[in-house]
């Protein structure tokens, strides 16, 4: 009975859970909003979460295989780059469109830096960059639901040029106030932006399915509050004082929160550990820094939606912050 | 009662293992076993090794001192048995290697020790001077039970350079597995709360708190009942909330007194002395019967164990030997482990006697272990900063062990290598499997290396 005892380090015994099983409970907390967005945006949604994750795992594959390292799959983490990325994307991009954002997010976004945890920047937000700055004209192409319109036929690549398409409904905030015209009207609309029933990406269209979600992760103690909680607030305080300023011009701010990737930003891109600090006070500043980068690009800048950028631009700095807040020990510094 | 409308008090970080405390709860002190052999190590304590006091082949009586040392950090050593000195060998010591031990063959027919000695007679503490309770409990060799094994009388004794105000009495077991001190707790009770008094006065500590974790209601109200019945005396028993590591000295502390020992400072610097409570047992023993510290209980635990128990056993007494009395082990086991599975030490070689300072054998299988942890599966670190957030010393785990993984010393002490007290609470949360606080104890070793202080 005692033949093969084994010796280790102190503590023996570890929590029941694994990087894989914090991966999986990050694709439940997805779930609910890939629901939303097949319900919104049809056979195409599926098709493009597919493409994401297929070739997201495939890339990660072909680069251990390179690289002659263990298979890393297993960690999931492939599978949920390839969701956010697919989430991040305008429902009537091409397949093809699809496939080289999820290589590069892996290949260029992940895998070059040495894999899962050596990563600077969040992998989907990067190869959703590439894209942006590749296809241009493809990323700001936005199809109106299915829901909105039951006489559309359903949407996909072949057929996209004949979908309907329409601006987001920040794309319209910011029409608003180049015209210069009423923000009121915008103002009325935010339940519609809170289910979902509007144009713009795949899954960041539904508030309410990725708040569900968002809720499971904090339940289940996969992630912590501090992030999500400061993108909210700074978010929330940067465009109430805008609209304060100017309530005619700007959109109110329940209008900014719930409207495009601040919630999938929030509750599932900002949250990723490995771009993420480490402290608790860093994670503060983090998602202060998400917050406010996404409302001044949002109400200032000239791109409608800030999400994506405010990300990386925080990622970069996500190191810096760490030395900020250098943690002291409880006992103060010791004298040499 | 009063026990129960106190809050629980507590420290930041810490985690909450599964307490599996139930295997063994509910049993009484076993006394009255005695092994064939003992091997008696000649350092059980920080400080000094001790000189042999008898040859192989004298004759020793139970209760005589075998083993002493002039050095002031060091604690004589006695024979818990009446026997014959087979030979002095080297044995394995859990922590520090192979040292001297004195293997005594006992001779049967003599009367087994059976338990701390009782007290009937009223006690009286001004019958005992402060130099006669120092000088005893240095004679009967006691050192610090709850782990670390410091001398007790270095600990207790006035010092006019660290004034002492206030004594913590530890009765937290934080660890999982071990009752052995909620037992003595139980059925000791008032030993415990003698040797308390004795070592506030010789302290000279004016208060006294003794912690015991509030997963131990009826602990906590035997000492009550006790404590009123003998006189409280400024002595208080404080619930603290059930959290690991709450026995740790530092956290301990914290949580009662809601001050910070110094990094890599001691208690007595900020006026504190800390005792655990089979120590205060002990001194009471010492210094009211003159018994030496002889015998120590011992959880023997884990789900493979046919019988997991309390028992109370000669020091010197192997873990062979002890988990064949407690009815041997009855399902294939991944380890041994001298302590509890957090804090405790894998021992490979099952001839390794028991200390002073050992609380507990735990047996525990693959399934508690859990596969990840028995296969090693290290992956890479995902800096989900949970490490960061059970750190009771409010350090910066990952970064240390990953600067200890790539030989970077350097950065290791610019995030405070030395202030862990390798509890174990980031190895045990990280989801990627890392023995962080094994790179750790690996970082501090390189360090006393480069400083010279060990080969």
């Amino acid at each position: 009975m005692l033949k093969d005892i084994t010796v280790s380090f102190a503590p023996h015994i570890g929590k029941p859970y694994s990087t894989r099983s914090i991966m999986l409970d990050v694709i439940i907390g997805l779930t609910p909003a890939m629901i939303a967005a097949g319900i919104f945006f049809r056979l195409h949604a599926i098709a493009l979460v597919a493409a994401c994750v297929i070739s997201s795992m495939a890339t990660e594959g072909i680069c251990n295989l390179i690289r002659k390292k263990a298979n890393t799959l297993d960690d999931l983490s492939a599978v949920i780059t390839g969701i956010i990325l697919a989430f991040s994307l305008p429902p009537a991009i091409p397949l093809w469109a699809a496939v080289i954002g999820s290589v590069f997010s892996i290949a260029i976004g992940k895998m070059v830096f040495g894999g899962l945890g050596a990563n600077i920047f969040n992998p989907a937000m990067a190869g959703r960059a590439f894209l942006t700055a590749s296809f241009g004209m493809m990323m700001t192409t936005w199809t109106v639901p299915a829901t909105i319109d039951s006489a559309m036929p359903q949407i996909s690549a072949a057929n996209a040029v004949d979908a309907r398409t329409q601006a987001t409904p920040l794309a319209h905030s910011k029409n608003a106030q180049k015209a210069q015209y009423g923000a009121m009207e915008l103002n009325s609309s935010t339940s519609d932006l809170f289910l979902g029933n509007v144009g713009g990406c795949l899954g960041e269209t539904s508030a309410l399915a990725l708040l569900i979600g968002g809720i499971y992760l904090l339940i289940r103690k996969t992630i912590s509050f501090h992030i999500p909680a400061a993108v909210f607030l700074s978010a929330f305080i940067f465009s109430a004082i805008a609209y304060l300023i100017n309530s005619d011009y700007y959109a109110s701010p329940l209008y900014h929160l719930s409207s495009g990737g601040l919630f999938i930003g929030a509750f599932f891109i900002a949250t990723d550990p490995v771009t993420a600090p480490l402290t608790r006070r860093g994670m503060w500043l983090y998602g202060i820094g998400i917050g406010t980068i996404t409302m001044l690009i949002r109400i200032v800048g000239a791109y409608p939606e800030g999400v994506m950028y405010s990300v990386l631009f925080m990622n970069s700095l996500a190191p810096l912050i760490d030395k900020l807040f250098k943690r002291i020990p409880a006992g103060g510094e010791p004298n040499a | 009662m009063s026990v129960t409308s106190k809050k629980s008090l507590t420290f930041p970080g810490g985690i909450h293992p599964p307490e599996k405390k139930s295997l063994t709860i509910n049993s009484k002190i076993h006394t009255g076993f005695m092994p064939k052999e003992v091997a008696v190590l000649l350092s059980q304590h920080i400080g000094a090794v001790c000189e042999p006091l008898i040859r192989k082949g004298s004759l020793v009586q139970a209760g005589q001192k075998i083993g002493d040392c002039d050095a002031y950090v060091s604690a004589p050593i006695h024979s818990p048995v009446t026997g014959k000195v087979k030979e002095i060998a080297l044995r394995s010591h859990a922590v520090i290697g192979r040292i001297p031990a004195v293997i005594i063959e006992t001779l049967p027919a003599h009367p087994v020790k059976k338990g701390c000695v009782q007290f009937d007679e009223e006690f009286d503490i001004n019958k005992y001077s402060v130099e006669k309770i120092c000088e005893a409990v240095r004679e009967a060799g006691i050192v610090g039970m709850g782990g670390a094994g410091f001398p007790t009388r270095v600990k207790i004794e006035p010092n006019p350079r660290l004034p002492k105000t206030t004594m913590i009495v530890n009765g937290c077991e934080c660890e999982p597995y071990i009752t052995c001190d909620y037992q003595i707790m139980l059925e000791w009770t008032k030993q415990i709360l003698i040797g308390v008094k004795l070592a506030k006065k010789a302290s000279g500590c004016s208060k006294a708190f003794i912690g015991i974790e509030d997963n131990k209601p009826q602990a906590i109200e035997m000492m009550e009942t006790v404590l009123n019945s003998l006189g409280t005396d400024e002595i208080e028993i404080i619930p603290v909330k059930t959290k690991y590591p709450q026995g740790g000295e530092r956290q301990l502390i914290r949580s009662i007194l809601k001050k910070n020992v110094p990094t890599g400072g001691i208690p007595p610097m900020i006026g504190v002395l800390v005792l655990n409570v089979a120590t205060c047992a002990a001194i009471a023993e010492a210094v009211v019967a003159d018994v030496p510290l002889t015998h120590r209980v011992v959880t023997v635990t884990g789900e493979a164990i046919a019988e997991p128990g309390n028992y109370y056993v000669p020091i010197g007494t192997s873990i062979e030997t002890l988990l064949e009395v407690c009815g041997g082990v009855t399902q294939k086991s991944a380890r041994v482990i001298m302590g509890g599975p957090m804090m405790g030490i894998a021992i490979a070689d099952l001839t390794t006697p028991t200390t002073k300072t050992t609380g507990a054998v735990t047996v525990i299988t693959k399934e508690q272990m859990g596969m990840a942890k028995f296969e090693r599966r290290e992956t890479a670190c995902i800096h989900c900063g949970r490490c960061l957030a059970v750190c009771p010393e409010n350090l910066n785990p990952t970064r240390i062990a990953h600067a200890v993984k790539n030989n970077l010393m350097d950065v290791a002490k610019s995030y405070y290598i030395t202030a862990c007290i390798e509890c174990g609470c980031c190895s045990y949360v990280c989801p990627a499997h890392i023995e962080i606080t094994g790179y750790i104890k690996t970082g501090k070793i390189f360090l006393a290396r480069q400083k010279k202080k060990i080969p």
